[in-house]
């Protein structure tokens, strides 16, 4: 059995969630509706996994299961981010699923393989494998996005979510197809090998129309301009925890994938080979999409009326942030922004969450009028994710884009930096605009007074501490991604 | 022998691709596309992929074609025919890809000489195939019965009664 590379260990994390998934799915057959011993179930095994991935450190870079997975510094800390969002999600979904009454056991079951899809992203050494963790990922998400189905939105939602999915799906594995063909491997470590050396003229023609298509089968799951066009509807129409998970974990785990392809597989060398010339080509690609996903992205928000819109172009935005770290080829940048982002974003969204109401009926900005001294538990939150949202000093915000900018500045991209600032400048904007409804508008009707659940301050504390604690002592988080790094994978240089 | 079947099978394709085309009743179009299928079925096993060539028969000609049929007598597409056949716009972006097409064909064909086609090759027999799947890609296949055990849950989720 040595010579397969069978090493449970190595798939630890996705183990576990796989079979707390199907464990959640029995029990809702047998005794159906039990929300609180469901959902704590599913909590508890999303905290193993990221336990069995912590457990993967000491393991140092190990491939296994014939080099389809790799248990690296990266995988380890985008498992525990994609973690830390679906214990969120779990937690913002608590009081929509009473409302909405939904049976909590398959929703929770769904959220679970949905996860291992994409821990499996991360984890992924493999093209083949990356491809199947990534339907894993959106066939699951497609399904949470439609859940409320007497609800006109959000099956819209659902089913452009689908369409334009499949889309990008069928372009992805078209790309993996052609990169295939030029290099005769699907495996990342051994693409690496193959093209630190020189290829023939027609593979390398191959091999560019298939990293194009990877591309753009990448730039639909991470959202970013001029594929980003299915976001807003779909971010507008799921309910609205679906929407905050959709804009955290995937994404995270869609930004692993991105960086181990191309910052580490794809990366230039400086010396006469494949990577090299197909560097300079992915590198000005991903710098018109990195540019035209900030700009876009902020200054569409500007004019939006819908909170849950308008965090879709913001979503976008940070996307095309997030994208120069991944042209600095600064993954640990990446993790920690990606961190923050989740922690600030479902945050956020789990005021909207609470704000909107059964149906998803209060998502007007204008809805938000008057909420700041009738309800301070919600408006000072909200206030402070969208401070950090738009990066301000002291919030974790500022810290990760800094790093980002800082790295990026390092590596030679002073352009694009630019651009990122004067972007973010602009994005002060719309988010301040909430925070001065909020505060300093009259409501049109009495404004409701909306009880609090524990779960929700759960999540408050959570993300709220996590904010405060990465913007005002970041170290200890620096010093275990600088660990991290030593610990990168053999295939990567 | 191999030349000539291969002329047939050929050409039994293309005319049936274009006959995909041309039909204006949708479940003609499908039924050519049938032809396609099976065409491309014999040009697999003159390359001695007869696995593929048997998942070829099973998958697309059992399985998906007989979906489209369902799909297409359910929605009893007839009435939708006259809509579809009006939209000039998309008649001029023909233009454009026809040419892109015509122009990836003429390097093909100018190229074929250098690029051999890789036959004779044991990859599509069944044996290399439950070789490769059992052991090198044996993670891949166990999550694919994860990912077919959330389209099943999906299902049930979307279609479940209110």
């Amino acid at each position: 059995m040595e010579s397969l590379g069978i090493t449970y260990r190595v798939i630890g994390p996705e183990l576990v969630l796989t079979v707390t998934g199907v464990l959640v799915m029995l029990l809702e057959a047998f005794s159906p509706g039990k929300k609180v011993r469901d959902g704590i179930l599913a909590a508890a095994g999303v905290v193993l996994a990221g336990v069995a991935a912590l457990a993967l450190w000491d393991e140092g870079p190990v491939m296994a299961f014939s080099q389809m997975v790799i248990a690296d510094g990266l995988r380890v800390f985008f498992t525990l981010v994609i973690v830390l969002g679906t214990l969120l999600t779990i937690l913002v979904s608590w009081s929509f699923l009473d409302e909405e009454r939904i049976p909590p056991g398959e929703y929770f079951a769904l959220l679970l393989f949905g996860t291992v899809g994409m821990t499996l992203l991360v984890a992924s050494n493999d093209l083949m494998m990356l491809f199947l963790a990534l339907e894993t990922i959106t066939i699951a998400t497609y399904v949470l996005a439609g859940y409320r189905r007497e609800d006109l939105r959000s099956t819209e939602s659902a089913l452009k979510y689908f369409l334009l999915g499949a889309f990008s799906s069928a372009f992805l594995l078209y790309g993996i197809v052609l990169i295939y063909g030029a290099t005769r491997t699907t495996n990342l470590a051994e693409m690496a090998r193959i093209m630190s050396g020189p290829l023939e003229e027609a593979e390398i023609v191959l091999l560019m129309a298939g990293v194009a298509m990877l591309l753009i089968g990448f730039g639909f799951k991470v959202t970013t301009v001029p594929f980003h066009v299915w976001t807003p509807d779909v971010y507008e129409g799921a309910p609205t925890p679906v929407t905050a998970f959709l804009s955290t974990a995937p994404k995270a785990a869609g930004f692993a994938a991105f960086l181990r392809v191309f910052s580490l597989t794809f990366a230039p060398l400086g010396i006469e080979s494949a990577a090299d010339q197909l560097a300079s080509h992915w590198v000005s690609a991903v710098t018109a999409m990195s540019i035209l996903s900030m700009t876009f992205g902020n200054f569409v928000a500007i004019v939006q009326t819908n909170i849950k819109r308008m965090l879709a172009y913001s979503s976008i935005a940070h996307a095309g942030y997030v994208l120069i770290g991944v042209l600095a080829r600064d993954w640990a940048a990446v993790a920690f922004y990606m961190l923050v982002y989740t922690l600030m974003n479902l945050g956020g969204f789990a005021i909207v969450a609470l704000w909107a109401r059964r149906g998803d009926k209060w998502v007007l900005i204008a809805d938000y009028a008057g909420l700041g001294f009738r309800q301070p538990l919600l408006s000072f939150p909200l206030a402070i994710f969208l401070v950090s949202l738009a990066g301000f000093p002291g919030t974790a915000g500022f810290v990760a884009k800094f790093w980002l900018f800082k790295s990026a500045w390092g590596a030679g991209f002073q352009e694009l930096v630019l651009i990122g600032v004067l972007n973010t400048v602009v994005s002060v904007y719309y988010y301040l605009y909430v925070v001065i409804v909020m505060f300093f508008r009259e409501p049109k009707e009495e404004v409701p007074r909306i009880p609090l659940s524990r779960a929700f301050m759960t999540t408050m504390v959570v993300a709220l501490v996590g904010v405060f604690y990465l913007g005002l002592l970041p170290t200890r988080v620096f010093a275990f991604l600088n660990a991290a790094q030593n610990l990168l994978a053999i295939g990567a240089r | 022998m191999e030349r000539a079947l291969f002329l047939i099978f050929a050409l039994t394709a293309i005319v049936a691709a274009f006959n995909i085309l041309l039909r204006r009743h949708p479940l003609h179009s499908a039924l050519a596309l049938l032809v396609v299928l099976g065409a491309l079925t014999g040009l697999y096993i003159l390359l001695g992929a007869y696995f593929l060539a048997m998942m070829q028969v099973v998958i697309y000609a059992g399985a998906v074609l007989v979906l489209f049929l369902f799909v297409i007598m359910l929605l009893n597409i007839r009435a939708e025919e006259a809509r579809l056949e009006r939209r000039p716009f998309f008649r001029w972006l023909a233009v454009p890809f026809a040419l892109l097409l015509g122009a990836e064909t003429f390097y093909l064909v100018r190229t074929f000489e250098e690029n051999p086609s890789p036959s004779g090759t044991s990859i599509g027999v069944t044996e290399a195939v439950g070789r490769e799947l059992f052991t090198t890609y044996l993670l891949p296949f166990e999550v694919t019965s994860i990912v077919l055990l959330i389209a099943i849950l999906g299902a049930v989720v979307l279609a479940r009664r209110g």
